[in-house]
């Protein structure tokens, strides 16, 4: 709409993952290098990403007629497994205790893809003369982007770990195996529901999603 | 390894990176586009007339704005853009819009079957007292889609005024909850048009040793409030069409000496008619009857103008002089068994009231037919005057009566006696009506406006090389290009006459006030949570695992 709308939007977007870093003690470790480390790790494994969807789905960007393909799109949200492989990585290089560990990479990981995703659309969407709730609401689901990508973090983090309760273990591989296909899930919880796409009730979903999901990471965090 | 090093890159980060950032956002503010996204709604519109009459203003005088669109009760000031559908806009309101607004933005209906005729007699009224005067603000027109339902809904249910809500909440919520529009045109400055208008005629000669002559002429170009939407079925598609179904007629009859009559006959199609005060006629008679070889409009026995004569109702002849018995008109009119009407000349209105009154001052005995009662008839200039079943049978029932009543002056029978010299009349009368059919659907699907036909790259071009290769089928036609004088011009036409329209949905200033608000509350919760995180980490890891964990 206007300047103002953009900055408005961008603190929406941005100020909740400066709070995150800056009174959830992470920067006390002095770990902003390794939170670009796990930034520059998301953007590679992006590029992977795509390499991975460009040679075996090719068509999916020519494919625009609306048509939604619940296969094609459960395929293509399986390369998101890379994530998951790319958040271990992220968790490896950072030193110190577990909670640090997850908070670090998950705030590198997601203010990456805050920046690399939603920036540009910002940019060019939210100061328009044009309003639209799309911006608002985008900004909005980056922060939840931020809670699912610490409970990811989390959970892959719990993988490597050994002095995890064997009652624990089914949910865990369970969560765990569903979390590339959070946005699957969420399209058709909304399509269920009769949700058009924008709709502030499809933003409630998916806050009460990752709410959820972060609390089971956080309860089986809780118990080593 | 640059990460080892990267502590002191963050250090770079913390201590420079403000001042750069100061430096270089207004840079990237101002290199980036100033409207980077495209509007939600885009119609194409099209402007209201804007001409000169003898240097007198008439229409629209600007073309782009960019204001906050109202309704027809809630505008106020001449930062708005009234929207409204053409029917629902009275004169009055219109007269204090042309006073006040910024800019009028007006849908026309559906289709014109859904409007009563009540609504359509409105909305020609309005059309003329529109084109009467100038309007300083910019006014367009535009077709009826399905968004501008929504549009206009919003703009007359939830319009963002401060003052008519209760209570400052309610103010508040109606100005998150409503949806305001920003209407942009940008459209080129007004600007003159060249225009050359054409006039074909062609000739019929007549048995040698009868010099007289009959003119029948008609003009083929339409008004209406917007030139762009001008189609004008009845006035004047009809004319021409019947032009040129009577030369068809006369052709064959005058293709065998036999069957010749004696009075030769000069078919004339103008290009600029009651809108631009029958310009080209004039122009013509003053080139033909004052050249120095006057050959072709020596001795005129009378000049019939068609006019309008489609619309339902019987035919007239209007006359600036009562026909005396035994003179031509007073022949047609008795044979055409129709009543005439008298109207006299009057120079001091701004435009004539009839075509054939620029015969009658050039002392040519001359009228028209028209099926309308009198020339100020309000659907002669309107944007609902369109092609019809119903007007499409009026039309040939009436160019029959016409071409009979002219075959019975011209071969001067005085009855038709048998019915097999009846039969043998319709005959050789025969309408085509599949010819009159396609010409009358040709004409009335383009706009015919002077701003359009008039200003093509080479004058004989769209609708004119159409009349004129129509015509040359039956006989030689020439074409007269006229212009208008250079320091005096009796006219002046300006485009643009189109442009497009963005409808952009906005919201008022005091909503991105109540976001941020709403956004530092968020905020405020989310710092409140993370502070008090540990703590609900300790109960939850409690209630989770039931014993106590140390953080």
């Amino acid at each position: 709409m206007t300047l103002y709308h953009f900055g408005n939007c961008l603190a929406l977007l941005y100020a909740p993952y400066h709070m995150a870093y800056k009174f959830s003690g992470v920067s006390e470790y002095a770990t902003f290098s390794k939170c670009v480390y796990a930034g520059g790790l998301y953007i590679f494994t992006q590029l992977c990403k795509m390499l991975l969807l460009a040679t075996f789905f090719p068509d999916s960007d020519i494919q625009t007629s609306g048509e939604y393909n619940v296969f094609l799109e459960i395929l293509k949200a399986t390369v998101d497994f890379a994530d998951l492989l790319g958040l271990y990585f992220a968790l490896n290089a950072v030193p110190g205790k577990g909670h640090a560990k997850i908070l670090t990479a998950a705030i590198g990981w997601a203010s990456a893809e805050a920046l690399v995703s939603r920036a540009v659309p910002l940019w060019v969407g939210a100061r328009g003369s044009e309003f639209s709730w799309r911006y608002v609401g985008m900004c909005a689901a980056a922060n939840l982007a931020l809670v699912h990508t610490a409970a990811a973090a989390a959970l892959v983090w719990l993988a490597g770990r050994s002095d995890l309760p064997r009652r624990l273990a089914p949910a865990h591989a369970a969560l765990l195996a569903l979390t590339p296909y959070r946005a699957p899930l969420e399209a058709a919880a909304g399509a269920l529901l009769r949700l058009p796409a924008d709709a502030p009730a499809l933003l409630l979903l998916r806050a009460a999603h990752a709410a959820a999901r972060a609390l089971a990471a956080l309860a089986m965090y809780a118990a080593l | 390894m640059w990460l080892d090093e990267a502590d002191g890159f963050a250090e770079i980060f913390k201590g420079y990176l403000p001042y750069y950032l100061l430096v270089a956002l207004p840079i990237f503010i101002i290199m980036s586009p100033v409207n980077p996204v495209a509007a939600s709604h885009e119609f194409s519109v099209y402007r209201m007339q804007q001409y000169d009459l003898h240097t007198v203003p008439h229409g629209c005088r600007s073309s782009s704005f960019n204001l906050e669109g109202r309704s027809l009760t809630s505008w106020s000031t001449s930062r708005h853009c009234v929207v409204a559908r053409v029917q629902d806009i009275t004169i009055d309101q219109f007269m204090e819009i042309r006073s006040k607004a910024g800019a009028l933005l007006l849908v026309l209906p559906k289709n014109d079957t859904v409007l009563s005729p009540e609504e359509k007699e409105h909305i020609q009224l309005l059309e003329m007292a529109m084109i009467q005067q100038e309007v300083s603000a910019p006014v367009y027109f535009t077709q009826w889609t399905p968004e501008y339902d929504d549009i206009l809904q919003d703009l007359q249910h939830s319009f963002i005024t401060d003052d008519k809500s209760g209570t400052a909440l309610e103010a508040m919520l109606n100005s998150v909850s409503s949806n305001g529009y920003q209407i942009v045109v940008s459209a080129p400055t007004p600007q003159k048009i060249d225009s050359k208008p054409v006039t074909i005629h062609g000739k019929l000669v007549g048995r040698s040793g009868s010099p007289q002559t009959i003119v029948i002429a008609a003009h083929y170009d339409s008004l209406g409030v917007a030139p762009d939407l001008s189609y004008g079925a009845d006035s004047n598609a009809s004319g021409a069409v019947a032009v040129l179904e009577l030369a068809r007629i006369f052709s064959r009859l005058y293709s065998s000496a036999s069957t010749r009559g004696g009075p030769s006959l000069l078919f004339v199609l103008t290009a600029t008619g009651h809108s631009l005060n029958y310009f080209s006629i004039k122009k013509w008679l003053e080139e033909h009857l004052d050249s120095a070889d006057a050959s072709l409009l020596q001795d005129v026995s009378f000049a019939m103008c068609l006019d309008s004569i489609s619309s339902s109702g019987p035919l007239r002849m209007h006359v600036s002089k009562p026909p005396k018995a035994g003179g031509a008109p007073h022949s047609i009119k008795e044979r055409a068994g129709v009543p005439f009407t008298h109207k006299k000349i009057n120079l001091a209105d701004e435009t004539l009231a009839w075509h054939h009154e620029r015969f009658s001052i050039r002392r040519i005995t001359a009228f028209t037919l028209s099926s309308l009662q009198s020339h100020k008839d309000p659907s002669r200039s309107s944007v609902l005057d369109s092609y019809s079943e119903a007007s499409l049978k009026n039309l040939v029932s009436n160019i029959g009566s016409i071409a009979r009543a002219l075959a019975s002056h011209i071969y001067n029978l005085t009855d038709e006696a048998s019915s097999e010299d009846r039969d043998l009349y319709d005959q050789a009368l025969g309408i085509e009506e599949v010819s009159v059919k396609h010409w009358f659907k040709y004409l009335s699907s383009q706009s015919r406006a002077p701003h359009v036909i008039t200003t093509g790259s080479t004058p004989l071009s769209g609708v004119a090389a159409a009349l004129e290769r129509a015509l040359s089928r039956y006989m030689d036609v020439t074409a007269n290009v006229h212009t208008v004088d250079k320091r005096e011009p009796e006219y002046t036409l300006y485009s643009p006459t189109r442009a497009v329209v963005y409808v952009y949905s906005v919201k008022p200033a005091v909503f991105d006030l109540i976001l941020t608000v709403a956004i530092v509350a968020y905020l405020t919760v989310i710092y409140f949570a993370i502070q008090f995180f540990p703590k609900f980490y300790e109960e939850y890891a409690k209630l989770v695992t039931g014993k106590v964990k140390v953080h």
